[in-house]
Parts: C-alpha cells; structure tokens; sequence
C-alpha cells in the first residue's frame, strides 16, 4: 500500500505535536488514494488479510473539504466498525464529492500505530499541476 | 515581526505581525520557551488567532506553547459574547474537555506501595483499556450514551460507580447542565457507546505518583497532600465521541464561511459569530461531549480503585482513594470578567491551556474556595508533575488561564529516531518507574526528551502571575495509552 515512485506516493511532514501528509499522483483520485494510504499506515490500521469491498462517501464544497471528510470518513469507519484497511481505492471523485471503494477487514489485535483523532483543515490544500499530477497537504490531529 | 518582551515573564506579538489582527499577542514564558515557540512557528498562530472578530484585550499563549493546527496549543483567547465574538471549534480542539484527574490516597509510598508496585502496576494495566480501537470499561446504547452527554458524571454515579463526593470536586460539579445531546450526531454516538472507560493513545496515561516536596502547605492540607503519600493521576478526554463531534460541526462552520464575511488566515479558524444558530448548537454539542469526557475520566478512576483494592485487599473508601480535582485543558466557556472597569460575558477558548480561578471565587466547590481553584499539570512521562492552584491575579492577567503540561518541543518523527522505545522503556526502568505501555515500540514518541521542562513551564506561570505551584509529584508507575 506505500509503494512511492515519483508519479504516485506519500510523504510524512514534521510537526511539534501532530502529523502531515504529503501525497501526490498523476491524476487528484490517486493523490487522494495515497493520503489515505498513508492515514492507514500512521494508524497501523493496514490488514493483508482479504477484507470485505465496502463503498466510503465523502462530500464538501471544495476538493481540500472533500480530502479532509474522506479521511475522516476513514478514521470513523474504522473505529465503529474495528476494521482495518486492505485496499484504498478512489473511484470517483469532483469538486465536491467523492466515492472511493475499501477492503476492510477485521483487526487482528490493537494495532499498532498512532491514534488520530481527526484531519484538520489546517494548511489543507489540493494543488493541480499541469502536465505533471495533482499533490495533496493534510495534517493530523494525534 | 519578533515577539518583544515587556515584563520579566511576557512577550509581546505585536499587532501587525499579520494583516488583519485585532489585538496584541501574549506570550508568557522564559525566554528558553519563548525561542522555542519561535523555532516551531506557534507565534504566527498566536497572531492569527488575534484576528478573529470579538477577541479581546489579546489573544494569549501559556508558557508551554507550541504549534498547534490552527490556534497554537497552550493558547487563550476571549470573544465578546454581548457583541461580535465568535466561537470557532478549532479553539477547543477535538478532544474536547480533554483534562486531568487526581486522586489521592491514604497510603505512604514507602511503607505501602513501593513493595507491591508492580503488582499494582500490573493491576492498573488490566483495568484500564488503552491504545487506538480498544473498549472502554462500560459498553452503552446510543440511548445510554444520550444520559451521560446529558447527566455527565451523574450518569456513572446513578450506577453505583464511584462515590458521591466526586461530583463536588470536580469542575462543574461533573456536569454542565448547558449540553444538548440533541446535537450529537449518530455517527459520534456510535463512536462512544463501547468508549466510556478507555484511555486513548498518545499523550493519555494513568500515572502512580508520589508527593515529593509540598510548597504551599495549607493548600495541600486543604487539597488532602502530604509529602510521600501515593496519589494517581489521570489524562484523558472525550474519546472518539469528542472527535466526531468536532469533527461534524467544524465542517458546518467551514461551510458556512464561503457565504460569511469573516476571513480568518487559516481554515482551521472556521469560525461563526456566538448567538448564530451554528454556534449554539455547537457549543451545545461541545457541552455534551464535555459531560462524556468528565464521564470517562470518572470511569477509568473506578479501574483505578479497582485496581488498589486488589492488591491491597481493603476498599477504596479505606484506603482514602478520593478525588482531588478534575479540570479540563480544551474547552470553551462562557465567564464573566472586568474588561476597561466593567463586567462582560466572554467566551474563553482554552486550547492545551487550565482555567485556573483565584481565591473566592463563586464558581469553586466551597472545599477549595479559600485557596484557589486546582490546576493539575502533567509532566511527560518520567518526569515531575505538579499540583498549583489559580491566583486572583491570573484573572486580569490571562482570563484566569495557565498551563496545562510540559508542551512537546520535538516531532514525533524526530522523537523515535532519538532513542528506540524498549530503549526509553529501559531508561524509565532504570529511573524506578514501572512501566505498562499499550505498544513499547511507541513509546519513543513520548519520551521525556521530546517535551519542555515542565519546572520551567510552571516556575514561568507562576513568575507571570497566573498560579502557584502547591505540590511537586514524581512518577513510580504508568500505564500508557
């Protein structure tokens, strides 16, 4: 799920007390399926296990509103339902909404990894450029 | 725009160090923590936050400040609520009415406990869920979730959990009768019915300590503190309930901006004046996650009691196992204060910061209004923590606001390449202090090196006037989240 090569990937950005991402993409669905990817991997929430496919919906009035209310998605899902996360993958998606299609599965134990408590809008930003992909900013709350 | 310093414990942000701010920023500190908070870019929230419509006189940062997401943590900042003060979630942060509790005890460290530490400590690990995606002590119905958002510690206390008393000492009496569980989304109900109980990840913890050295006696003989004595203190909050909650109404604020006049230089700042629909059912809202926040911490002290009466095989009521003070660090409320000589309502936004009234005053439980309200600081782990109480003085000086913990000074990132965690868990070990971690791969990331000198940060309050420390305590056990 972290594979990086330079069309497609994520980064993690310092912060005192929380945590950025940093995730981009030839095309805005595959920058957005790399920030969740990274979420899952801060979360220690990613399954190998065959999970059942589920469709995740996301909607807000601009693309950095839809990037935060899909991770938040995300993170409420996996925290009523405590599954974890196989496969990521956003199907759709416009200005104002998005539908992405997950593989989840049931955690094996407590994962692992960093309790988020949500995405923020701070310093959120969906930056299209042309002839070279789309690069996302979203931080944390840990 | 440098901060200036313009008392021996307090800088100055000047205004227009960014475009827009209303008012002066503060920042109280040293000036170690001061080159901190420049380092890691909290003073730019702190003028950012002095932009908001309605704040007044300025918009404050504690000595333990650091860079938040949006407001800065360990900031303070008081809107207008009789003219165009504002209410922005980001003020209060997810993990509403995260705070502190402190029970004390009737037993002496050496005598009691130090020969059974870590049976207790195991004890305390058993009884108290933590990590991400763990259950809490108690699994509820979205009904019974609706009763503690409404009754907050009563709800418990109807169940025979804990002792009546607790409500006394805790802020609000544990329950702000202002909640409307109403406008609590399903989506956040269902995060809270199998939570109530549980700690979290992160910073959350459940810490054995022991009184080292009392420095104001009469407030720790009316706090029940004497040196030597084991006490246990509890940081935690709100739990997924208060983060969905957040969650949910700073999407409406957000949205409710493209069609405001307001402009704020950070979308984290989304923000809606107090009395607009939005605001009220926020803080409605806000309100009821708090009573489910006091809930939790009131729970989890049942494990703890628990716990003590295992290994010691006497009950909790014998062994004097009684709360002290719970007070919470992310919150915003609606206090009266004297701004230019006259009396006015203000909405205090604390973020990472501890309410903290003086003497007398009429908010207090009657036990504790001769000394100052109780102000419970957590240090990071493995380092002192401290009990102060709140100076009349902190009420002109900072909207009787001070600290709330040691502030982090290094990335988590950078805090794991310093030391492996079963590394910090051995240097902890080595210092005497018996660890039940949820993960000890984590506990790098909150390695006392990775925070302030929580001495520094309330020798800091204290030098500017806004508490007094009361009682130092050192860790001998914790159980992580």
């Amino acid at each position: 799920m972290s594979a990086v090569t330079p069309d497609a990937g994520f980064e993690l950005l310092e912060h005192t007390a929380d945590l950025g991402i940093r995730a981009w993409g030839t095309t805005a669905p595959e920058a957005f399926g790399q920030a969740a990817r990274a979420l899952v991997e801060v979360m220690g929430i990613r399954v190998d296990a065959p999970g059942r496919r589920r469709v995740v919906k996301a909607s807000a009035q601009d693309p950095a509103g839809v990037l935060v209310a899909f991770l938040n998605e995300l993170i409420w899902f996996h925290e009523t339902e405590s599954v974890g996360f196989a496969a990521i993958d956003v199907i759709a998606l416009s200005d104002s909404g998005l539908v992405a299609e997950v593989e989840a599965a049931p955690l094996p134990e407590a994962a692992v990894g960093i309790g988020v408590k949500a995405a923020t809008y701070h310093q959120v930003r969906v930056e299209r450029r042309p002839g070279v992909g789309v690069e996302v900013h979203v931080f944390l709350d840990v | 725009m440098e901060p200036r310093q313009v008392e021996p414990f307090g800088w100055e942000v000047p205004v227009g160090t960014v475009e827009g701010m209303r008012v002066p920023g503060m920042i109280f500190g040293t000036p170690d923590l001061l080159a901190k908070a420049v380092e890691d870019r909290a003073v730019l929230q702190v003028a950012n936050v002095a932009t908001l419509p309605g704040i007044v006189k300025a918009s404050y940062a504690m000595p333990d400040i650091h860079w938040g997401y949006g407001f800065p943590i360990g900031g303070v900042a008081a809107m207008d609520a009789e003219g165009d003060g504002v209410i922005s979630p980001g003020g209060v942060g997810f993990d509403i009415a995260c705070g502190v509790r402190l029970l004390r005890s009737e037993l002496g460290w050496e005598r009691d406990a130090k020969p059974l530490i870590r049976e207790l400590v195991h004890a305390l690990g058993a009884r108290v869920p933590r990590g991400i995606g763990t259950k809490g002590r108690l699994h509820l119905s979205r009904g019974d979730v609706r009763k503690v958002l409404r009754d907050g510690v009563r709800f418990p206390l109807s169940k025979g959990i804990g002792f009546e008393q607790d409500a006394e000492r805790c802020e609000d009496g544990g329950v702000l009768a202002s909640a409307r569980p109403e406008e609590v989304s399903d989506k956040a109900l269902d995060r809270g019915c199998p939570q109530l109980g549980s700690l979290g990840a992160g910073n959350h913890f459940v810490e054995l300590q022991v009184v080292e050295e009392v420095l104001e006696p009469v407030a720790a003989n009316v706090m029940g503190l004497f040196v030597g004595q084991v006490c246990v203190m509890i940081h935690s909050g709100s739990r997924g309930l208060g983060h969905q909650v957040c969650t949910d109404h700073l999407k409406v604020m957000d949205g409710l901006m493209h069609r405001s006049r307001i402009e704020v230089p950070d979308r984290q700042l989304a923000c809606v004046p107090l009395g607009h629909e939005a605001a009220e059912r926020y803080l409605g809202a806000m309100n009821a996650a708090a009573n489910f926040a006091r809930a939790n911490r009131h729970v989890l002290a049942d494990g703890v009691r628990e716990a003590f009466e295992t290994v010691f095989e006497r009950s909790a009521w014998d062994l004097g196992l009684f709360l002290v003070y719970d007070v919470a660090h992310n919150l915003a409320k609606f206090e009266e204060h004297v701004l230019d000589g006259r009396t006015r309502t203000l909405c205090v936004h604390r973020k990472g910061a501890t309410r903290a009234f003086g003497p007398g005053h009429p908010e207090l439980p009657e036990v504790y209004r001769s000394i100052g309200q109780p102000v419970l600081i957590p240090g990071s782990m493995g380092t002192a923590s401290y009990v102060l109480v709140g100076l009349a003085s902190s009420a002109e000086r900072s909207f009787s606001s001070t600290c709330h913990g040691a502030g982090r000074a290094m990335s988590r990132t950078r805090a794991k390449k310093v030391m492996s965690g079963a590394e910090v868990g051995r240097s902890l070990e080595e210092q005497g202090i018996t660890l039940a971690p949820a993960h000890l791969g984590l506990l790098s990331e909150e390695a006392p090196y990775a925070y302030k000198d929580v001495a520094e940060v309330v020798r800091a309050c204290e030098g500017a006037g806004l508490s007094r420390i009361v009682a130092r305590l050192r860790p001998v056990g914790v159980v992580k989240g």
